[in-house]
């Protein structure tokens, strides 16, 4: 049988070491460091600590730090002309590096904000490439581009791709710098992980891309495989690992688990080794729990390249393939003398080896942990066999909105009132013990009451193990307070509890250790299609049977969300709130049920509402399957909205109800996760009524929902009953 | 120094939102962490900002923390030692 594997048939590495392939064989060679002072940027008295900076690297004017990088990085990874199928990328930075500058300037015009979201990066590696197919971004913090590859691997076993472009990027910038070092984790001597004297980490920038190719068997120019990748959540601190490493077991199980191979087989250990003592010791403490006597050799790089975040882990993922096609396992440089209490001895020169297979960890804040697994291109692998589903049941849902909770949402609109604006601070989390959220803003208020509302719905019937959360913007309130508390004292002071509360990961992080839910635990943005892209995410990682939950929130700030929202500034009542839908993955689902259909991009792709209509079956299906469309049109590009209405329209000669939903939910991001609540619970009650069609009430009479988003991305999510 | 420990009682409860406790429910000798106040490892770093801030005293790595952060009245202790502002 011909099963689908997956090949590494490209890539690109840009680190503090060099920048290229060849420039890291060299530096691995000979356990360079590429750790020295920070130049990049100037900081305040007293603050200057070794940085994994990549010297000479300069963005081209307009472009931020780590678009400049991630681009630079693909070019190295995709053959000239070849076009992408997918392009999944982690980054956590986005265009911060210059929408802090820009803010400390006080810029106001949006332009200068038109590249800050994270998704922003892959969205340009996109046009870059002429990818029209879905773009996702994964927010995990320090495993970002590791859960990214993850999400890539998935999407080619599931056929949805052949070729997928994945990686990570992110560019040294102030936000980083500085919120290291308010928690204290800086090691002023440069990473040493590992060793006995480590104080800390060294924070850095850089990219690794890789390119993945579906294939029965290996592909010419073949680098590796990608046998597997695990998912875990910690569900036990924001910042801090679980101290005996209880996640990062998990992870590595799973990934190990997934590539259908033994612990006993992998002959390199990549290690997250931050350098910091807890990191270190909590992952020693989980590789002796799960490799026993025999632990194979191991090492960090991030000694040599410092820990550039999102892009650490799709760096090692290349590293990885190094040692599996060049033959070299890289040093755990910049350590001297092994801390005897980790009990693992890692590489302090490198080795000229091939390992037969490798095993590389990324493990970051929110207790987010990505495993992967790989091999050479030519060995003979048994993979386990799957099947893809992807529709799940619907448990339960649960909304909040201007008008409140679920019950108050669902009770304005049917007295013909609308939902948008913003609920007070206190009332979003009137149902939450205020000690225990008095460090929490706006957001992971949000996010928390809704995991906490759709799974007490469900109770004991489905009790969720994985996170899936979309967001357009992340945590905006935590992100500003602390650049301002960092410019206002001339960066010298900051609040570590914002920084820490900053990361787009940080909420659904939160929602995990409420509900002990320690499966995967994945953060994607994606601007108006974050809800659907949390969806598509889920139906790829998430496991058969399990229990999940599928969120969408964002908050509005008053200073941020119009300069970065081109929907916000379009005018209309400010408004924020989200949706959380408690699902079950199933091949029998039952009840209420909900897939996601389509996911493309609009830009360059003329006839994505054709492709759109195929996908769903064609025109006589839609017309024959769904009661009702929910139509996704944000204001900061409406006309185009209306008009790939107005063509599917009259392509499918559909009549029923179409639900304009943002006139009800006010403009921001996940405005769709409300609406696929909503539509949850319609569905339930076999009708849709009467204000929301804005005629008469829709009888479903075993029909569905067609929910669809008509923006930037072109999305469809169908809900049956 | 019963002074500043009265004065830091109340900044510790600013700095931390501990919107439900009181002045009063600090006892200077009881540990500061792990406590019924329910004060954690970043509240700490919190803290270290805030006594860096207004006290110019740096509190910046993790051993220091650990003999510093003990109780009240340790870092009151600290604080009067080493203050110059």
């Amino acid at each position: 049988m011909n099963r689908t594997r997956v090949f590494i048939t490209g890539m690109g590495i840009t680190s503090s070491l060099g920048e290229g392939v060849a420039a890291h064989l060299d530096a691995l060679k000979s356990n360079r460091t590429g750790i020295r002072p920070l130049g990049l940027f100037t900081v305040s008295g007293g603050n200057l600590f070794p940085a994994g900076e990549i010297a000479g690297f300069r963005a081209p004017a307009g472009i931020p730090r780590t678009h400049a990088l991630a681009l630079a990085t693909a070019r190295q990874a995709v053959p000239a002309g070849a076009v992408p199928d997918a392009i999944i990328l982690g980054t956590t930075t986005g265009g911060m590096p210059s929408t802090e500058e820009s803010l400390r300037k006080g810029e106001t015009g949006p332009d200068a904000y038109r590249l800050h979201s994270t998704s922003s990066v892959a969205e340009l590696l996109a046009a870059e490439t002429g990818c029209t197919g879905p773009v996702m971004t994964v927010t995990t913090a320090c495993s970002s581009g590791t859960a990214a590859i993850k999400l890539a691997l998935e999407l080619l076993r599931n056929g949805m791709a052949r070729r997928v472009l994945a990686g990570g990027a992110d560019a040294l910038c102030r936000l980083t710098y500085y919120g290291f070092n308010s928690l204290q984790l800086i090691d002023p001597a440069g990473a040493r992980p590992l060793d006995r004297a480590r104080r800390g980490m060294s924070v850095a920038e850089g990219a690794g891309m890789i390119m993945l190719e579906a294939a029965g068997s290996p592909p010419p120019g073949a680098i590796a495989e990608l046998l597997g990748a695990g998912l875990s959540c910690d569900a036990y601190h924001p910042a801090a690992p679980h101290p005996e490493g209880d996640g990062a077991r998990a992870a590595m199980t799973r990934a190990i688990e997934d590539a259908g191979v033994r612990a006993a087989d992998i002959g390199y250990i990549n290690l997250h080794g931050t350098g910091t003592t807890d990191n270190d010791l909590a992952e020693a403490r989980a590789i002796r729990a799960l490799f026993g006597e025999t632990v194979p050799p191991v090492s960090s790089i991030k000694g040599a390249t410092g820990h550039s975040l999102a892009a650490a882990g799709a760096i090692e993922a290349v590293v990885c393939a190094m040692a599996l096609r060049d033959g070299i396992i890289p040093a755990n440089t910049g350590c001297t003398e092994p801390d005897p209490a980790l009990g693992v001895m890692p590489l302090l020169a490198p080795l000229e080896k091939k390992p037969a297979l490798v095993l590389s960890n990324s493990f970051g804040f929110g207790g987010n942990n990505a495993c992967l697994v790989m091999s050479g291109p030519d060995a003979a692998r048994e993979e386990p066999s799957r099947t893809p589903l992807f529709r799940f049941e619907a448990v339960s849902s649960a909304c909040m909105t201007g008008a409140g909770d679920t019950e108050q949402t669902i009770a304005a609109i049917i007295e013909g009132k609308k939902c948008r604006g913003l609920l007070p601070l206190a009332d979003i989390s009137a149902k939450l013990p205020p000690r225990e959220v008095r460090r929490l803003k706006r957001l992971p208020r949000l996010v928390i009451s809704l995991a906490m509302e759709a799974s007490g719905i469900a109770g004991s019937a489905a009790k969720p193990s994985s996170i899936f959360f979309g967001t357009g913007w992340g945590p905006l309130s935590e992100t500003h307070d602390f650049l301002s508390k960092l410019f206002e004292s001339g960066e010298q002071f900051t609040s570590p509890t914002d920084f820490v509360g900053s990361v787009h990961n940080a909420p659904a992080g939160q929602a995990a250790i409420w509900l002990k839910a320690t499966g995967a635990n994945l953060t994607v943005t994606g601007g108006d299609s974050s809800f659907e892209q949390a969806l598509l995410a889920a139906a790829l990682a998430a496991g058969e049977g399990e229990a999940l939950l599928v969120m969408g929130a964002d908050e509005h700030h008053e200073v941020l969300s119009p300069l970065f929202d081109a929907s916000v500034r379009a005018g209309g009542p400010s408004s924020d709130g989200g949706g959380a839908l408690c699902l079950r993955k199933s091949g029998a689902p039952a009840g209420v049920t909900i897939a996601p259909l389509f996911y493309r991009g609009s830009r360059n792709n003329r006839d994505v509402i054709s492709a759109l209509i195929e996908s769903a079956g064609g025109a006589g299906v839609i017309t024959k399957k769904y009661a009702a469309i929910f139509a996704g049109m944000p204001a900061g590009n409406r006309q185009e909205c209306e008009s790939r209405l107005n063509q599917l329209i009259t392509a499918t000669g559909f009549t029923g109800p179409v639900i304009d939903y943002r006139g009800l939910t006010g403009e921001f991001a996940s405005a769709s996760a409300v609406a696929a609540a909503l539509a949850v619970r319609f569905a339930a009650r076999g009708e849709i009524p009467a204000p929301v069609t804005g005629g008469a009430s829709c009888p479903l009479a075993g029909k569905g929902i067609l929910m669809l988003g008509l923006g930037e991305f072109i999305t469809a999510v169908e809900i049956t009953a | 120094m019963e002074q500043l420990i009265s004065e830091l009682k109340e900044k510790i409860i600013e700095t931390l939102d501990l919107i439900d406790v009181k002045p009063s429910d600090f006892k200077e000798d009881e540990p500061l962490v792990g406590g019924p106040l329910g004060i954690d490892s970043i509240d700490i770093l919190e803290l270290a900002m805030m006594i860096d801030r207004d006290y110019g005293i740096k509190i910046d790595n993790k051993e220091l923390g650990q003999k510093v952060f003990v109780s009240l009245r340790t870092l009151a202790e600290h604080i009067q030692k080493n203050r110059n502002r």
